[in-house]
């Protein structure tokens, strides 16, 4: 059986050693890759994230990483995950240290957890937290019963307009834990920190 | 619902794990000791989180722990905290390149510096964890001491706490020097110190030996997480038996589909735990 | 075996000479542990101030003796009755045949934190002689050292007009085993005889074939025809709640006690016992007799103190007990002059049977505890 490829995107920023990991016990093929011609040309591709909103869109910005990311994603329809930062960087912008522009792939903005929102909640959102899915969506089939992901984050996307596709988590407000959208697809949560439910949604993914 | 977290913290020296009592650390195994009897790969089911500290006395050596990291970390996913000695961001990278998730500072946050602010601004806050080791005085009052409990800091316990909960930190893990290794139990005395209202997550550790105490700290409402770095009370099943006797006793935490795991296992076609 | 079960509290064994179990199970040593935190200790106190005060009447320089080997228990007793009770002390070692260096670093710490101390050699041959015999006769093998400090404290407190010898803790009652002087502060020679030296004195004196004069320090002179007043031995776990790990904890805070880098033989402890080569043997002879070794002794206090539950004192002990002592054996070897093949002879003689089997040249264990 022909072996699933999948190329991480690294940009100096994220947790490539686990997400790397994860993909491998799945028995996915890994690359991982700063160059654009590699990626621009990659069949499935992932965008981990740890880190600062505005240093991460200028890290794949001077690295000449953005128009390859758009074009694989949105011309080539290559399969796409981006998670925790990775996937806020796909919003619209981000309210961090000013304002940023995303990548725009996601349409909704990213905003820190107010303090009206969360009330008592402390911030960050650090832990197990409960995540709100459609049992017909591709990233979360065959998850049932517990539906803890791992969550670390002090700031946030809110659920877009339309509910196809959007899973949330209840932290004070509903946000935005998962998002898919025909070949665009992002978790909130680290799925490769997720114990037995982060593989089996990025193995889901990677079969979707 | 979030739930509370039970953390185990691996304490490594120079090639071997230790077991410390009240900071005095007794060699237990290297890393194939560590597979043998804790096989983490395992393990890392039971528990929600694991923090990798490198407490070497003697010169630490980053490459060394960060090798070190990767090899507990394969077929690990679980957050992963690593620290011990970090003082710049380059070490914080290497680490977060090694399979670390958060980074723990203790010392530099008393030593004037701003690491934990010029960490948060390249990481997230979310990424910094500041440890505060704390030791009762003669006469009973609570002392932050620091450099692997080898400075004392004159400023009050109180103030200090109050400090370092306005840094750039995403959370806190408060440690009890006096109940270190000794199995007597969490010291949740500690919590007096916080104030009324805090804002980050509080991870208390210290004295743990087996699942009431882990029980009791859970189950105060000012506890967020707890951990425990006791290598020989938790050896075997003992994580395992632990959580299982924490979650019918009425915690709430998560409990993993581990036939996804083995049936995956199963089909592999190399062996589990190589770690080339 | 029939009948061999675990008590339902620690891991004491069934097998353990002279211990009893209540009708939940649970050894004398574990219910000896619960009415240990109902005792009226003033009571006892009392009793204390009561024997200090007859032996106080008497012309000596020193209140008392106290056994010590540099180690935890005898540090913590002579730190309280010097400290706490402001006694003139005279601490007392017999020096160990097999001593390993960090024993004597601690001893030196120990006496150097502030003691008087006298540290007594017996003729090392001789020594060397009854610790063989003992070994051969009884899978003892360090027999001499075992009598020597049941025979010198009184033998050199006599000389200095002392009147009380202060061991640490009554093993019996404190690990299993009888509880005669749970209920009575004094002992004497015969219990010593009967209890420490497990009757074998006569056997082992007459075997190693060793003159009076040799002998003269490992005999038990009866006081009371020669001097005006007896000795009186006692235990201070009769006076105070014995804790090993506060002991340790005051040890290494007050009289400079250190531990070992690693876990010591046979267990998962590194602050017990760091003083001889030969108590490495010692307890894989106790485990090849009766089936528990080290391990199991310090899980079983660990469980006592409620630092760990049952199920994880089997877990620990399941990796660390019965452990045989290779690192020590050429050093075994040479001191007893022996061969290996007439060394591992002797110690299979005295496995259990019942208990063990020889697979590949190892004693492996028949039963998993229960």
């Amino acid at each position: 059986m022909k072996k699933i490829k999948a190329t991480v995107i690294d940009y100096g920023m994220g947790n490539i050693w686990s997400v790397t990991s994860a993909l491998k016990y799945l028995g996915c093929e890994v690359d991982v890759s700063s160059d654009a011609l590699m990626i621009e040309k990659a069949q499935i591709l992932i965008l981990p994230g740890v880190g600062s909103f505005r240093k991460a869109m200028n890290a794949l910005i001077s690295m000449n990483l953005e128009a390859p990311i758009l074009n694989a994603v949105q011309n080539r329809k290559a399969k796409f995950l981006g998670i925790c930062l990775g996937m806020q960087l796909m919003g619209t912008k981000s309210t961090e240290d000013g304002e940023t522009k995303g990548l725009g792939l996601i349409p909704s903005s990213v905003e820190k957890f107010s303090s009206a929102e969360v009330a008592d909640r402390k911030v960050p959102h650090i832990g197990y937290n409960q995540v709100h899915f459609d049992s017909d969506e591709n990233l979360f089939k065959g998850i049932s019963g517990n539906q803890d992901f791992y969550f670390v984050h002090s700031y946030r996307m809110l659920p877009p307009d339309w509910k196809a596709g959007v899973s949330t988590c209840n932290y004070g407000v509903e946000f935005l834990a998962a998002y898919e959208n025909e070949n665009i697809f992002a978790t909130q949560f680290h799925p490769e920190k997720s114990q037995t439910n982060g593989l089996k949604l990025l193995d889901n993914f990677l079969k979707a | 619902m979030l739930k509370k977290r039970l953390i185990f913290t691996l304490l490594y020296s120079s090639g071997l794990f230790m077991l410390s009592r009240n900071f005095r650390l007794q060699a237990v195994g290297n890393l194939d000791w560590l597979q043998r009897n804790y096989d983490f790969s395992r393990i890392s089911n039971y528990i929600d989180e694991l923090v990798v500290l490198d407490v070497t006395r003697e010169k630490r050596n980053l490459d060394e722990f960060c090798e070190v990291l990767k090899s507990i970390t394969l077929d690990n996913f679980v957050p992963i905290t690593a620290g011990g000695g970090v003082k710049d961001v380059d070490s914080a990278r290497k680490l977060l390149r090694s399979g670390a998730d958060k980074i723990m500072i203790n010392s530099a946050i008393f030593n004037n510096s701003n690491l934990a602010k010029v960490l948060s601004e390249e990481f997230g806050q979310q990424c910094v964890v500041g440890s505060i080791d704390l030791k009762r005085s003669r006469s009973g009052e609570f002392q932050v001491w620091s450099e692997d409990g080898g400075k004392l800091n004159d400023v009050p316990a109180r103030e200090l706490l109050k400090r370092v909960l306005k840094e750039s930190v995403g959370e806190i893990y408060l440690n009890s020097m006096d109940r270190d290794g000794t199995g007597q139990g969490l010291d949740l005395e500690i919590l007096e110190l916080l104030p009324e209202r805090v804002s980050k997550p509080i991870i208390l550790a210290g004295g743990a030996g087996n699942s009431s105490h882990l029980m009791v700290g859970l189950e105060d409402s000012r506890v967020d997480a707890v951990a425990t770095a006791n290598l020989f009370n938790f050896i075997g099943e003992g994580l395992k038996e632990a959580r299982q006797e924490l979650v019918s006793g009425g915690i709430v935490l998560p409990m993993w589909d581990l036939e996804f795991r083995t049936m995956h296992e199963k089909s592999r076609p190399h062996s589990l735990g190589s770690h080339e | 075996m029939n009948n061999l079960f675990w008590c339902n509290n620690c891991l004491a064994m069934s097998t353990r000479p002279r211990i009893t179990f209540d009708s939940r199970g649970f050894c004398n040593a574990c219910v000896w542990s619960e009415t240990k935190r109902e005792i009226d200790w003033k009571s006892r106190d009392q009793e204390l101030q009561e024997l200090l005060l007859k032996h106080r009447s008497r012309e000596a320089d020193f209140d008392c003796m106290v056994p010590v080997s540099g180690g935890k228990d005898g540090s913590y007793v002579a730190y309280t009755l010097k400290e706490k009770f402001g006694l003139k002390i005279l601490c007392l070692t017999v020096t160990p045949p097999l001593p390993l260096p960090l024993g004597e670093k601690n001893l030196r710490s120990f006496v150097e934190s502030g003691f008087n101390h006298i540290s007594v050699n017996p003729d090392y041959e001789v020594m060397r002689v009854l610790n063989k015999t003992g070994f051969e006769e009884m899978g003892f093998p360090y027999y001499g050292w075992l009598l020597a400090i049941q025979s010198i404290p009184a033998i050199v407190a006599n000389k200095f007009s002392i009147g009380l010898v202060v061991y640490g803790e009554d093993g019996e009652v404190e690990y299993g085993g009888t509880d005669e002087t749970s209920r009575s502060p004094i002992f004497d020679s015969n219990y010593q005889k009967r209890i420490y030296l497990e009757n074998g004195y006569d056997k082992v004196i007459s075997a190693s074939k060793l003159t009076e004069s040799q002998l003269a320090l490992f005999s038990f002179p009866d006081f009371g025809k020669h001097t005006k007043a007896s000795i009186d031995l006692t235990h201070w776990s009769y006076f105070e709640n014995w804790d090993p790990y506060r002991n340790y904890l005051v040890a290494k805070e007050h009289c400079g006690l250190q531990e070992a880098d690693l876990a010591n033989s046979g267990t998962f402890t590194n602050f017990s016992q760091n003083d001889q080569a030969l108590y490495a043997l010692h307890t894989y002879l106790m485990y090849l007799k009766y089936g528990f070794g080290r391990a199991n002794q310090d899980a079983s206090i660990e469980i006592r103190r409620g630092a760990m539950n049952r199920d994880q004192a089997k877990n620990l002990v399941s990796l660390y007990d019965g452990h045989y002592p290779e690192e020590f054996l050429n050093i075994y070897l040479d001191y007893y002059q022996m061969k290996k093949r007439e060394f591992d002879l002797v110690l299979d003689r005295f496995a259990n049977k019942d208990l063990f089997e020889k697979l590949n040249g190892k004693w492996m264990p028949k039963f998993e505890i229960v």
